[in-house]
């Protein structure tokens, strides 16, 4: 059974509240930044998912307001027979207007050290970066969202910088993860042997997407695989000398991917989301022509998308290259 | 293409894809024809259809791919289609089909009628197969599922091989064979059925379901075994006491009638699923995780397994058939009154055998298997008991001291549990037993894929781990086969003996009694 309760923003009243029951297996800490009031349901919500299913010490610790100075603590009840199963434990508590020194010994005092930490930054707000900084220490893994702001640019500008001065910390950006599928369908076009050489004679890259996060990183990646320097904010150099011109058009939804077109000397690829928004449409014109086929966009979105920040490891430096060549085009 | 391009050679000297490095990807890469024979039956319309769907869903599918549904019944492939349609939308469990996806999922479906035994019907199924290469792109790889009685196995086999559709005719892609279970309903007829099979198939193209093995808990039983230290080294006779498997269900025979009583729970279940259960459970540590390496190991242990004695059958088993009872509050009616079952009949709806192992790991450790219907309980878990302490510290309080158990829950809940003692607080020493559980949630917005579709995908891409290899099957049959002998020839005068509902016949608890040991309550 779940018990759930609100109590002061004290750590001697959580501490109360979770004492009535001990989280009877855990896989880690997951502590989560919010500040951002647009956001607040949908981070909330994808958080008590990834605690369902992975069980976990969490604690939210919301900048918004919302909270109006207390905390909800919330854990499973112990049964009669002495079984007790601990879905997670999550601790809500209210930090807005508290220094950082407080927050500190908030997850101090409520993390233990025998897990791994992960620290979810979904800050928007400038003034809240000394609380990053000093959270910072505490977690081994980093997971933003660099999508859907209005300074996506920036942003990832300002994450490419971060990646090369912390080393030591895993990073993730979900803005990276919503790509995957994009991803696959891009690299299917070019699993046939035939087509291969194609790969090497883009003359343009073309993508529509409601965020600038995706758009930034779907080129970084290509340009990483195939070897593309970044020539001013707008092309790129292939190896062979020709100019990969880059164009982003901002239309959607915020964080989806509209369309994207690689146009070859001879072929234009493209993929497209149709009236479904869960499903693209992928065809070639051209010298290579192929009648049009469905994909599904899997987990772009869903909590799933939060577990696999989470979980995965950049499998080949895949990230780390794509966001460093980010960094490059916006000459960060 | 130019010379500094950045392409990596594969294992054949091609080059390889350079956006495909790193990209984690479950798509599967050959494509390929899936035939399922036996396609207007219950299974596909329930299963393996929706499977393909599911797969489809997830990106899994190869971009090009044929679906074929090949059996008696006459329909058009439009018919076949709408049919198909029908049943993704009342068993996928993605919810109804909609478009575009459907209809350009439903391009790739066709249909064959035909009988098992005619072999102009198999020519035209290779009509079908090459149109499909041709058009669909599907470069010549065939995947055959077999979902049809088992008594027509063979003849399929015999066909694909007359019409040209077996693997050494095919010179342009794989050919591979699932078999649903069960394989033979005795260990001649298992004999004679692999020596048919095997005229046409290799065995690393023989791919023998078991639905069981696909299952996510199932797969933990290896994870929480050898990716962790703290088990392994009391995992022996020297720590552990017994091992109870058990596979408890509350339905009856429902429809099956027919089926259940030339097969009985002692085929249906103990000799494939729960000795499946007792092969990763007794195993010793593969050298690697491919298939063949665990296979190894699954039946060195088999085949360590000690057949029952024919004068230890009445001691080392017992079976039961199930009478009227209640499930749930709602009354049930006996296993002799369902339909197409016999009034007299003698099968077993209920199967517990307790067998021994003869390694040096498991020797003098009893494992006790069991598995009926119309059981009080869906349960599905593997118990492993450990021995006493040694000493007793605690004085009276210690003598209520539990063994330890840990537990590996299958279904209907999936995790581990362990049973531990601890100290009551208090100023007494008073010892209780606790039991600490570990659930992996299920409610997390992506439902784990059912068994049929992880292991039609791993046939499709050739892993072949977790399917049942042949030398495994056949030691499977030898461990049960002085029981069956027994079961067949002798008639149970006290049928039906357990109540529907209840915890089984009290010929179970006896055998166990009989070792000063009791079963856990299901």
């Amino acid at each position: 059974m779940k018990l759930e309760s609100t109590v002061a923003a004290s750590l001697d009243a959580i501490r109360a509240e979770l004492a009535r029951t001990k989280l009877s297996a855990s896989t880690m800490n997951f502590i989560v930044w919010i500040d951002d009031d647009a956001r607040r349901e949908w981070v909330l919500d994808r958080t008590a998912l990834l605690g369902e299913k992975h069980p976990s010490f969490t604690l939210v610790l919301d900048n918004t307001g919302a909270c109006a100075g207390e905390a909800t603590v919330t854990t499973s009840d112990r049964d009669v027979l002495s079984h007790f199963t601990v879905q997670g434990e999550r601790v809500l508590i209210d930090v807005s207007g508290s220094p950082t020194e407080t927050i500190i010994e908030y997850v101090s005092a409520l993390c233990p050290n025998t897990v791994p930490t992960v620290l979810w930054w979904t800050g928007a707000r400038v003034e809240s970066r000394p609380t990053f900084d000093a959270l910072l220490p505490f977690a081994s893994r980093l997971v933003v969202d660099s999508s859907g702001g209005a300074r996506d640019e920036s942003t990832v500008r300002s994450l490419a910088a971060f990646a090369r001065q912390h080393a030591e910390v895993t990073l993730r950006d979900l803005a990276w993860l919503r790509l995957r599928p994009w991803q696959d369908m891009i690299a299917n076009f070019f699993d046939d042997p035939q087509l291969l050489s194609e790969l090497f004679h883009i003359r343009k890259l073309h993508i529509e997407s409601g965020s600038e996060a995706e758009a930034l990183y779907l080129g970084g990646w290509l340009a990483s695989r195939l070897g593309w320097k970044a020539t001013g904010r707008d092309a790129f150099t292939d190896q062979a000398g020709n100019i990969v011109r880059f164009e982003r058009v901002r239309r959607g939804d915020a964080r989806r991917i509209l369309s994207v077109c690689l146009d070859s000397d001879s072929s234009w690829y493209h993929g497209e989301v149709t009236d479904d928004p869960h499903v693209v449409s992928v065809w070639v014109q051209g010298e290579h022509a192929r009648d049009a086929r469905l994909y599904t966009l899997q987990a772009v979105d869903n909590a799933s998308l939060l577990e696999r920040a989470v979980l995965e490891n950049d499998a080949e430096g895949l990230f780390e290259t794509a966001l460093r060549s980010v960094g490059t085009l916006l000459g960060g | 293409m130019s010379a500094t391009i950045t392409t990596r050679a594969g294992r054949d000297g091609a080059e390889v894809n350079p956006l495909r490095a790193g990209l984690a990807s479950n798509r599967i890469s050959d494509p390929a024809n899936v035939v399922f024979f036996g396609a207007s039956g219950d299974l596909m319309k329930r299963m393996l259809l929706p499977a393909m769907w599911n797969l489809r869903l997830e990106d899994i599918l190869p971009a090009d791919f044929g679906i074929v549904g090949f059996s008696r019944s006459e329909f058009s492939d439009e018919d076949f289609r709408a049919d198909m349609r029908k049943a993704v939308d009342e068993f996928s469990r993605n919810g109804p089909a909609k478009d575009p996806l459907w209809s350009d999922f439903a391009k790739h479906i066709s249909y064959v009628p035909g009988s098992f035994n005619d072999v102009a019907a198999f020519h035209k199924l290779r009509e079908q197969l090459e149109r499909n290469d041709r058009e669909l792109g599907t470069g010549g790889n065939r995947l055959f599922y077999l979902s049809t009685p088992p008594s027509v196995f063979s003849q399929i086999v015999d066909m694909l091989e007359q019409s040209g559709l077996g693997p050494s005719a095919n010179k342009t892609g794989w050919t591979r064979i699932i078999i649903e279970k069960p394989f033979g309903t005795d260990l001649d007829s298992a004999r004679r059925l692999q020596a048919d099979v095997s005229k046409v198939f290799p065995e690393r193209q023989i791919y023998r379901i078991d639905h069981y093995l696909g299952k996510e808990p199932v797969q933990d039983i290896m994870a929480l075994r050898f990716a962790n230290v703290i088990f392994e080294p009391i995992w022996n006779r020297r720590y552990i006491d017994s091992v109870q498997i058990t596979a408890a269900e509350t339905v009856g025979v429902e429809s099956r009638g027919g089926y259940y009583e030339s097969s009985g729970a002692l085929r249906d279940m103990i000799q494939n699923h729960v000795m499946n259960l007792l092969a990763l459970v007794a195993m010793e540590p593969p050298v690697s995780s491919d298939a063949d390496s665990i296979r190894d190991e699954k039946y060195k242990v088999l085949r360590a397994v000690r057949p029952i004695e024919r004068a230890r059958v009445l001691l080392d088993t017992a079976r039961g058939q199930y009478d009227a009872g209640s499930i749930a509050g709602k009354p049930v009616p006996g296993y002799r009154e369902e339909p197409n079952v016999r009034p007299d009949s003698n099968t077993e709806t209920y199967a517990a055998v307790k067998l021994s192992i003869d390694n040096w790991r498991w020797a003098d450790v009893p494992f006790y298997l069991r598995s009926g219907k119309r059981l009080a309980r869906k349960n599905s878990e593997i118990a492993i008991r450990f021995r006493s302490i040694p000493h007793r510290l605690f004085g009276e309080a210690g003598d209520a001291l539990d063994n330890n158990v840990l537990v590996m829950k299958i279904q209907p809940e999936e995790g581990v549990s362990l049973r531990f003692n601890a100290k009551v607080p208090g100023p007494k020493m008073h010892i209780r037993s606790v039991s600490m559980d570990f659930n992996y949630g299920t409610g997390f917005g992506v439902v784990s894929a059912p068994a049929y579709e992880r292991l039609i995908g791993d046939a499709m891409r050739g892993d072949a781990t977790l399917f049942t290899r042949w030398d495994a099957v056949e030691a499977a049959w030898e461990t049960v086969m002085p029981v069956l002998d027994r079961w067949q020839n002798s008639t149970d005068e006290s049928f039906p003996n357990y109540s529907a509902g209840s915890q089984g016949p009290p010929s179970s608890d006896r055998m166990l009694a009989a070792d000063n040991r009791e079963w856990r309550k299901i």
